[in-house]
């Protein structure tokens, strides 16, 4: 049936045989694999993941001068660029979004350049970063938050001109609030769970644009490594990176979605 | 048994004709209004003095929500003047409190937080609250105690912590009239506030504002201003008859028509007590008069006849 619910338990077992099956899955192509070829490295075994991990774990440079493991580096480098992109985005989208939404003339001023800039994909837009930023740490903070800053800033609009009711705002007037708290107590609380799920939805398109632009132009970072270690064939070192991906990914999904519980508690799942 | 024939303003009154700003709650002065080349209201005169409940009806489309609109300040009329205690009104303030067919409490906020949203707007600023934060606190407790103390006279003392989407239709539009009450403005506007609530919830909210209309009596009685000046909009006749001690009746259908919609009818109505049985036959004889006067088209005529309220209180 349609939306039929289902017991608890049921749903826990199906969620983890989906994973059990896919680990499985994996592991009997990887042997099948390694019984023809043993040298394959396309998916390798538990043996090349442990290599692998040694790999990326290991400090690097000379004891005078000791440099970070790879996957310290490229985490820190790589996260710092993504949080200060999505930092930046977002705020500006969120100012931005509202102000189109509140003012009728904002709005007007903004619609059509927004409306135009969104079309264009932001990795097309990279060769401008690089003219604009080089190549260094600005350029990939430039392209997650003009990357994402033209689709979120059209999200908030709507949700502004969609969820705030014009009742609403009459009625904060009639209970005496200023223009300012209107935009702050009124409009503000009520796009909040959609300014959080906006994020969310976003960090995924961000770290495209990241990953994209760190494979073409970085010399660290998980787009850099994952370019290099491929090229090498390396592929066990590169599956350590996606699984880090993807765990951040749910993480930051996870933190996020309950940071709107626990703001927005009235909004629901 | 209801008092039909001593509306309370008529001793107040003593026969005198109320045209002092301060003696008013509400003075709707030849207001008329067009969108294009379509009249909607044309020279719409009303007074309403504080402590009235007083029920506005009229045919779909007849202006009801423009009037509305123009006393509320969101869509000032293109002729005419409304004020509120004396004051221009040609945006929302304070002094005017709405609520809405579809409740519009605001969805982040639990019922009592709601209530207590007015307080916090209308007492405070935004520097007040991020500056002096401890002492905002401090408020905010005094703002939430006002608040269920509020809630608890509307019946509604258990739902505090709760948020709208938990609450009926009933209990909503009960946080949005102590929503819009707390702040005791000049006159509450209620907008078909029970059109979309089922009968027995309807009643037991009818049966509130007739509470409302005693503590009015009780102020008046004592000397006091009355805090509850309400302009209810209704489709429901009997309803109109039993919550109100006056109805008015905007329409087209007058001599005058392409000119727009007029007030053709203004008359007082019995006085209720919510203890007393509603007996629909009560309200016969003066619904039947509403519909002729104000409802029906074949009856074009003067009607100076039924626009005689404050007339009727001189004698």
């Amino acid at each position: 049936m349609i939306r039929q619910p289902i017991p608890t338990w049921l749903f826990l077992t199906l969620a983890a045989s989906g994973l059990i099956l896919a680990i499985f899955a994996y592991g009997g192509l990887s042997a099948r694999l390694t019984e023809e070829n043993p040298s394959q490295s396309v998916l390798p075994g538990v043996k090349g993941f442990l290599e692998g991990v040694e790999k990326v774990t290991k400090a690097r440079g000379s004891e005078s001068r000791p440099k970070p493991s790879w996957i310290s580096r490229d985490i820190r480098t790589t996260y710092w660029r993504l949080f200060s992109g999505l930092v930046l985005g977002a705020f500006v989208s969120i100012l931005v979004g509202i102000a189109m939404g509140a003012y009728t003339a904002v709005e007007a001023f903004l619609s059509p350049v927004i409306t135009f800039m969104a079309k264009i994909p932001p990795t097309a837009m990279l060769a401008i970063y690089m003219v604009v930023f080089g190549t260094k740490y600005e350029m990939y903070v430039a392209l997650i938050g003009f990357g994402i800053f033209f689709t979120m800033v059209q999200s908030i609009y709507q949700s502004v001109k969609k969820d705030v009711a014009e009742d609403h705002i009459d009625k904060a007037y009639t209970l005496g609030a200023s223009e300012f708290e209107v935009i702050l107590e009124v409009i503000w609380r009520q796009i909040l769970p959609r300014v959080i799920d906006n994020i969310r939805l976003h960090i995924g398109p961000a770290m495209v644009f990241l990953i994209a632009a760190e494979m073409l132009f970085a010399a660290e970072g998980f787009g850099y490594t994952i370019r290099q270690q491929s090229r090498l064939a390396n592929m066990n070192v590169v599956y350590i990176y996606l699984a880090i991906l993807g765990v951040t990914g749910l993480l930051m999904d996870y933190a996020l979605m309950q940071l709107r519980r626990w703001l927005c508690p009235w909004f629901g799942d | 048994m209801a008092d039909k024939t001593n509306n309370p303003f008529r001793a107040e009154l003593g026969g005198e004709q109320v045209d002092s700003s301060s003696e008013t709650a509400l003075e709707v002065d030849n207001l008329s209004h067009w969108f294009d080349d379509f009249r909607v209201l044309n020279q719409v005169n009303l007074t309403i003095a504080p402590g009235q409940i007083v029920a506005l009806v009229g045919p779909s489309g007849c202006g009801k929500s423009t009037l509305l609109k123009a006393i509320l300040g969101t869509q000032p009329a293109n002729e005419g003047n409304v004020l509120v205690d004396g004051k221009a009104i040609r945006a929302p303030s304070r002094d005017v409190g709405i609520v809405f067919q579809h409740y519009s409490l605001f969805d982040f906020l639990t019922a009592e937080a709601n209530v207590a949203f007015g307080l916090k707007l209308d007492q405070t600023s935004t520097p007040f609250r991020t500056f002096m934060y401890p002492k905002w606190r401090e408020l905010r407790k005094h703002h939430l105690q006002q608040a269920r103390e509020f809630l608890e006279k509307v019946k509604l003392g258990a739902a505090c912590g709760k948020y709208p989407n938990e609450l009926s239709g009933g209990m909503r539009q009960r946080v949005a009239i102590a929503q819009a009450l707390i702040l005791k403005p000049k006159l509450v506007l209620l907008d078909e506030p029970f059109g979309a609530l089922d009968e027995a919830t309807r009643e037991s909210l009818q049966m509130m504002l007739l509470g409302f209309y005693q503590e009015n009596l009780k102020a008046k009685s004592e000397g006091r201003t009355p805090e509850y000046t309400i302009l209810i909009v209704t489709h429901e006749l009997n309803e109109a008859i039993y919550v109100a001690d006056r109805v008015i009746g905007l329409s087209r259908f007058h001599e005058d028509a392409e000119q727009g919609a007029m007030v053709v009818y203004d008359r007082p109505c019995p006085v209720y007590h919510p203890d007393d049985p509603k007996d629909l036959a009560d309200f016969v004889e003066q619904r039947e008069e509403l519909r002729k006067a104000v409802f029906d088209p074949e009856y074009i005529k003067h009607h100076s006849k039924y626009v005689s309220f404050w007339k009727e209180l001189e004698t």
